[in-house]
């Protein structure tokens, strides 16, 4: 009976995720040069994997997600553990606006964000380029898009924006769950300000800020949209994530042999950091009945 | 006398503060969609105006007409008057563009999806959440795994599917992979919404006979009415937003590409024309912004729900 149930929601999964997994891993075996049909390509086993591990562009891509990843992350959680302490302390009216208002940059779709701050960012007629060159800090606009390092950082910032709000929202949910009455027991034992918050709140938060953790660096380490959106991986390829090589090798330089293999890399890495994920969660997995 | 004053005066310097907060926030996440939006009613050109204008001192709906693809009366009355040299020399250049067209195809994808993941992730949530049954935890893992694969993973793939379902260049190509990308977290979702349910209602339904379908129907669904909200409200917002398997499948078709790919292409074609850009930003995210604010208790809820009762 119960099976019935699942059924649909099993079959979806197969189909559209399962297979194609299955798909991508047979393919990834084989020399896909403008073709999509492996039983007629060459079967060349583990090139595809050596070509994709010693290669400069494997390399700079995988640092590339990994930098991001890693700094994009810590400040979101940084600034959105900083939010939503902010949004729980002010008054009742304006914690509800606060709410609405960090709800916005989430809702927003990835590659429109993308050009939201590709505006920004903009050469000739951006607004940060212009408060930066205006308020003497460099001699001309700084290349936000162009400049190798900036354009790391530029991508890292506008993810931060995305992405710090969702945070915030998901911790104050965290600080809302917060008893009362240990707040109550905090105040007769004379703490307050910073050492409440690092010895009381901090600690009681812990688990919801380490789901929001791995739940967010899962994400990153996927991150597509804004690399593609906002530098295509320029320069160069300096901003290529590793989804975003995939891509290419898919879509643009019809290589899907050598796609697959980059894919099933990105997967095995998102596994470890998803059976990170599971073995954190596992014990609220079982739900009763 | 004097501490009563010292008081009042601590409680406005903390209202002040609270406000300086709300507005510090406020400008962080608001502040490049306001400038976006400001951008979006400069006339043409002076979008690059240095100094640039922090309010446009000529605001002009112009940006939104050549998106929507509206003809400007000017251009109606060439065309009726002195037939096509007129327009053309008083139009120099009004691309025929239709910006409403994504975002109907991104309606009725979005809401399809919405729609059909609701009814799945809700049957599957329950029978996770509420039935006893041998292989629940490995059932669970199998859906929530196949959350966790990349995009990139699965495209390839599904691109050779839906090529030989002959679905490629059509929504329907957009929409089924999507039902099944939001099967996972829609199914968390309102599993845990599901978990928190009173049970006496259920035993009640038991006890008068009722198959399991019929609770679920009669009993869960109506409880669960805010949950369904929320996991709808994330499917939607999701499928509104999703970019790679939508730009493969439609491979440049302008007639069914969603608003993510519309807006890309719009902004390589027309990369000099920041207002009709801006333009279709809002366009695409005011209503996106709508839902969510709209919909904000449950969303929020169901964001909490997912992530911290983990």
């Amino acid at each position: 009976m119960a099976l019935i149930f699942l059924l649909p929601a099993f079959i979806a999964v197969a189909i559209f995720l399962y297979y194609p997994l299955v798909q991508t891993f047979i393919y990834s075996f084989f020399k896909m040069q403008r073709t999509m049909d492996w039983l007629h390509a060459p079967f060349v086993g583990l090139k595809n994997y050596v070509t994709v591990l010693t290669s400069e562009a494997f390399r700079g891509a995988f640092l590339f997600t990994l930098y991001f990843t890693v700094v994009s992350v810590a400040l979101e959680i940084g600034l959105g553990l900083g939010m939503a302490m902010a949004t729980f302390s002010v008054s009742s009216r304006l914690r509800g606006v606060l709410r609405a208002v960090l709800v916005v940059p989430w809702a927003i779709p990835p590659v429109v964000s993308a050009m939201v701050w590709k505006w920004l960012y903009h050469p000739d007629a951006g607004l940060f380029g212009y408060l930066i060159h205006a308020s003497g800090l460099t001699d001309s606009a700084p290349q936000f898009l162009t400049d190798p390092i900036l354009a790391v950082h530029s991508i890292i910032l506008a993810d931060v924006w995305k992405n710090s709000s969702i945070m915030g929202i998901l911790m104050l949910g965290g600080l809302a769950a917060i008893s009362k009455d240990v707040y109550d027991a905090a105040k007769v034992d004379g703490a307050r300000g910073w050492f409440r918050f690092r010895r009381v709140t901090l600690p009681l938060l812990l688990p919801t800020v380490l789901v929001c953790l791995l739940f967010r660096s899962l994400e990153a380490f996927r991150m597509f949209e804004l690399s593609f959106a906002l530098t295509g991986g320029g320069p160069g390829t300096t901003t290529d994530t590793l989804s975003t090589f995939a891509y290419k090798y898919f879509f643009t330089y019809s290589k899907f042999g050598l796609g697959s293999s980059y894919a099933m890399v990105i997967f095995a890495i998102v596994l470890a950091l998803a059976i990170a994920y599971v073995s954190r969660i596992r014990k609220n997995l079982r739900f009763k009945g | 006398m004097k501490s009563k004053h010292r008081y009042r005066y601590r409680r406005r310097a903390n209202q002040v503060l609270d406000v300086l907060i709300t507005l510090l926030i406020a400008g962080f996440c608001l502040g490049p969609l306001y400038w976006i939006l400001a951008t979006s009613f400069k006339p043409m050109g002076t979008e690059y105006l240095i100094p640039p204008e922090g309010w446009p001192s000529k605001p002009t709906l112009e940006a939104y007409r050549i998106i929507l693809g509206i003809p400007s009366e000017a251009s109606q009355e060439g065309v009726s008057g002195e037939g096509v040299f007129g327009s053309a020399t008083e139009v120099p250049q009004a691309p025929s563009l239709h910006f409403l067209l994504p975002i109907r195809n991104s309606l009725i994808v979005s809401s399809t999806v919405a729609v059909c993941s609701l009814f799945i992730c809700s049957l599957a949530a329950y029978t996770i959440a509420r039935l006893r049954f041998r292989w629940k935890i490995q059932s669970l893992l199998l859906l929530q795994v196949a959350g966790l694969l990349p995009a990139v993973m699965v495209i390839a793939p599904t691109f050779v599917l839906m090529q030989k379902f002959h679905l490629l260049r059509t929504l329907p190509a957009m929409i089924l992979p999507n039902i099944a990308y939001n099967v996972p977290l829609g199914t968390w979702l309102l599993a845990a919404y599901f978990s928190e349910l009173p049970w006496e209602l259920e035993d009640a339904a038991k006890v008068d006979g009722y198959k399991p379908f019929q609770i679920f129907r009669k009993v869960i669904l109506p409880l669960a009415a805010p949950g369904l909200f929320s996991a709808g409200v994330f499917a939607f917002l999701g499928t509104w937003g999703e970019f790679i398997l939508s730009s493969v499948v439609t491979m440049g078709v302008s007639s069914v590409q969603t608003v993510p790919v519309a807006i890309l292409n719009l902004s390589f074609e027309f990369r000099y024309q920041w207002t009709w850009v801006s333009a279709a930003i809002i366009l695409s995210v005011g209503l996106m912004v709508a839902v969510a604010l709209f919909f904000q208790r449950w969303v929020i809820q169901g964001l909490t729900a997912g992530s911290v009762k983990y």
